[in-house]
């Protein structure tokens, strides 16, 4: 296999996955590329994370997001827990306005179930969401007196994008969606959070005529959900949301409707897969992931907080198996500006260069570096293991392409490969007969792994 | 009580519910005190203590805390008294096992991490026998060892599978007054019967959410008719099995809210009307039970763990003499008499 099919294997694994450890990534490799996106896009086909560990282990519902950190490392498809964070940002609904987090796990976890299907029934389960009709007030939207909230941001930033309706369409919308609440849990004390379920209200419900993107009727929200997925917008807004995430950074969603695509041609590419498959999920991410331009695309993303932290937590190989603590990493996304179950907005978090000032890259740098810096970590001693395999001793030039091969691995520009040699040259070649310098030998690892991560380059993916 | 010929299953009905969120969260498991007192166990990801509490719905306090220091815990998993009120917890992650005294204070500790006779590898569920030597349930070692109370190791067995004396990931442990050992095999979904000494006896229970059936079982207690009571959270339930291993009742939940709730209740206008709007049906219902205590004179506790709560049940049983009771059948019959 060629440096090549290691460099696009990690990439692929970046984007669709959340990185892997060095011992993951060859496995992958022996599958081959189009296999691995195969079995990417087939969750089902796959064996399933153990939900008993999890519930022998892992309990409460504040543990929510440790648990969904831990799903994201070890799952054994990783796509579809990336898919899963991909709807929670496109589908932004906010925990700090419900305050409900079983109501919030509970949107995750349907996102996880059905977020690689069709999108009529990813639409159709979103608008039966207790978190989503709470979030944007359709509880209050009742014949007579609509509220539309839900019906306008289904429309702006859930499937069309502005442009592609009218005013009128908004309130025909919210209409069609009269009724659709839920019932009324059972309040947190004494006794806990219960779930909400999704009730229609038929008596709340308006049934008169309306008119929506030209269809006239005695229209509900399935019709709206049925002709939205049927329109060209819908597949260019939702294929651009997908190119933004897994492709290359796009300019943020309030100003698509003036700003073009930066691959106009990709997301046609997407478009042609969403309508031709009747908005199959799967189908359209198979066509991206064995795209030239996915491929072409190493490195011009940055990392939102949570890849970065699952990216360094599978490079240091802890928490393969439930240990407690699994609760700091949420802590370390939220100081990174990405608290998950709680976007800011609806609009979900603004992404690309907008993840990085200079507060919010200390903590990333921070983080990486206090990770990386414990060389009894299970991924570090593997890359100290491998280090050991190439010879008695690697010259610093050596040293600095090892290092950077089993980070990732990671593509430096030549200033940042400069630095990292004068760094390793200052010690001279990395001596292994020696046994006596095992422990200097580690702390120059671990010293040269912590510039790696601490890199401009590993701010992207 | 004391094992009876027979038994006549009066009933067993739901008797009350104690505590509530904030002051028993997520309990794992519970021992009995004297005079009415109860240790609960609490354990949530980042926090574990010892709820003091009593059957009067009476909160006396806390004990220990979340930690990897003398007396601190980090996977709790099972709390017993010995015959002094003296506490004994397993941590299944710092693989030790922590005592107190009643009072809280911490009294010792011990447990060495590994897989050789006598250390620890994850351990569960643990249970005294009549001299007090303490069983330990190894659940990443699949296997049972028994120790002393300080410690010294005893005898042990068990190892990875799934035919008899064979376990995959054991959770529960509980003794009968005779002093055989029940052991809960999660992984297997069965309850396995050994002697003292780890003969295997027979065992009950498989896959299933029907009636007998188990969905990952945990603790286990047995009640001095021979009873044996296990801990379904995959179905949300407990079960009563008789001494032979028969299925006879489940327990899915009756809860009502306890005296501490209603206090607070009443001071929590919004609740109330947000309660009044709600099905409270599923209220009652048990959430991810992992254990259960059943006492000498018959109180079944059931650490509620998704409910922040303790749901008590009163066992109604007569016990019957040769003559109150028939022979065995060889079938099942129709005749009414």
């Amino acid at each position: 296999m060629s440096g090549n099919d290691i460099a696009l294997m990690a990439h692929l694994m970046r984007r669709a996955g959340f990185g892997t450890t060095r011992a993951e990534l060859e496995a992958y490799l022996e599958k081959g590329y189009e296999n691995v996106v195969d079995e990417l896009v087939h969750p089902e086909r796959g064996t399933p994370i153990d939900e008993d560990i999890l519930q022998r282990y892992f309990g409460g519902e504040g543990a929510y997001v440790g648990i969904w950190i831990y799903r994201m490392l070890n799952s054994r498809c990783p796509l579809q827990e990336k898919m899963a964070l991909f709807w929670h940002h496109v589908f932004a609904t906010g925990l700090s306005k419900n305050e409900h987090i079983l109501a919030s796990s509970n949107q995750i976890d349907m996102f996880r179930r059905v977020g690689m299907g069709k999108m009529r029934d990813i639409l159709l389960e979103l608008s039966k969401d207790p978190a989503m009709i709470f979030w944007l007030d359709n509880n209050d939207n009742r014949k007579g007196e609509p509220n539309e909230n839900y019906g306008r941001e289904l429309l702006e930033l859930f499937s069309l994008g502005v442009g592609n309706y009218t005013e009128e369409d908004i309130k025909n919308c919210a209409r069609a969606f009269t009724g659709w609440t839920f019932g009324q849990p059972i309040p947190l004390y004494p006794h806990g959070y219960y779930t909400p379920s999704f009730m229609f209200v038929e008596e709340e419900h308006d049934d008169g005529e309306k008119n929506f993107l030209g269809h006239t009727g005695n229209l509900n929200g399935d019709d709206i959900i049925n002709i939205i997925v049927e329109q060209p917008a819908c597949a260019r807004f939702i294929c651009r949301h997908l190119y933004n995430f897994f492709v290359a950074d796009e300019p943020q969603v309030p100003s698509w409707n003036v700003t073009p695509p930066n691959d106009a041609d990709a997301i046609e590419t997407l478009a042609d897969a969403f309508m031709a498959s009747d908005g199959d999920i799967s189908h359209v991410l198979s066509i991206l992931f064995n795209s030239d331009f996915f491929k072409a695309a190493r490195f011009m993303k940055v990392k939102s907080p949570t890849e970065l932290v699952t990216g360094i937590v599978k490079l240091v190989g802890t928490y393969q198996r439930p240990e407690p603590g699994m609760g700091k990493y949420a802590g370390a996304t939220q100081l990174m500006g990405q608290k998950l179950l709680d976007p800011p907005t609806v609009e979900g978090w603004h992404t690309g260069k907008e993840w990085i000032d200079g507060g919010l890259l200390t903590s990333r740098v921070n983080f990486a570096v206090r990770e990386v810096s414990d060389a009894s970590k299970p991924g570090i001693q593997d890359i100290i293991t491998r280090l050991k395999s190439n010879g008695n001793s690697l010259s610093p030039e050596e040293f600095v392409d090892k290092c950077l091969e089993l980070a990732g691995p990671v593509e430096v520009g030549d200033t940042t490969h400069q630095y990292l040699t004068q760094f390793a040259e200052a010690d001279g070649a990395l001596n292994f007969e020696d046994d006596d310098a095992a422990a200097e030998n580690q702390a120059r690892i671990v010293s040269l792994l912590q510039l790696i991560v601490a890199s401009r380059e590993y701010q992207f993916a | 009580m004391g094992r009876p010929y027979g038994l006549l299953r009066a009933g067993f009905p739901y008797l009350k519910c104690l505590s509530m969120r904030r002051t028993t969260n997520f309990p794992i498991d519970i021992a009995l005190g004297k005079e009415g007192r109860l240790y609960i166990m609490c354990r949530s990801d980042g926090t574990a203590m010892i709820r003091k509490y009593t059957v009067d719905d009476e909160d006396l306090g806390t004990i220990g805390g979340y930690g990897q220091g003398p007396g601190q815990f980090t996977w709790p998993v099972t709390i017993i008294s010995d015959s002094e009120e003296n506490l004994y917890v397993s941590d299944e992650f710092l693989h030790r096992i922590v005592a107190f005294n009643s009072k809280g204070e911490h009294i010792g500790t011990w447990g060495e991490h590994g897989i050789d006779a006598g250390q620890l590898n994850g351990p569960a569920g643990i249970a005294f026998d009549a001299e007090e030597n303490l069983y330990v349930v190894d659940s990443l070692g699949h296997r049972v060892q028994k120790f002393t109370k300080d410690g010294k190791f005893l005898l042990g067995w068990g190892s990875y599978g799934d035919g008899e004396g064979e376990f995959q990931m054991p959770w529960g442990v509980a003794v009968d007054e005779l002093g055989d050992v029940y052991i809960v095999d999660w992984r297997n979904d069965r309850v396995q019967k050994f002697t003292a000494d780890g003969d295997f006896l027979f065992e009950f229970g498989k896959s299933g959410s029907g009636n007998g059936e188990f969905n990952r079982p945990a603790g286990i207690d047995v009640d001095l008719h021979g009873d044996i009571y296990v801990a379904d959270p995959g179905n949300d339930r407990i079960q009563l099995f008789n001494a032979e291993g028969r299925y006879v009742q489940k327990f899915l939940g009756d809860a009502t809210l306890s005296k501490v709730s209603l206090a607070y209740m009443m001071t929590n206008a919004s609740p109330n009307r947000m309660r009044d709007m709600a099905d409270l049906e599923p209220q009652k219902y048990l959430r991810k039970p992992k254990s259960v205590t059943v006492s000498d004179d018959g109180l079944m506790f059931v650490p509620d763990n998704g409910c922040y709560r303790v749901q008590v049940y009163q066992k109604q049983a007569v016990p019957l003499t040769e003559q109150e009771f028939s022979p065995p059948l060889r079938s099942v019959t129709l005749h009414q008499e």
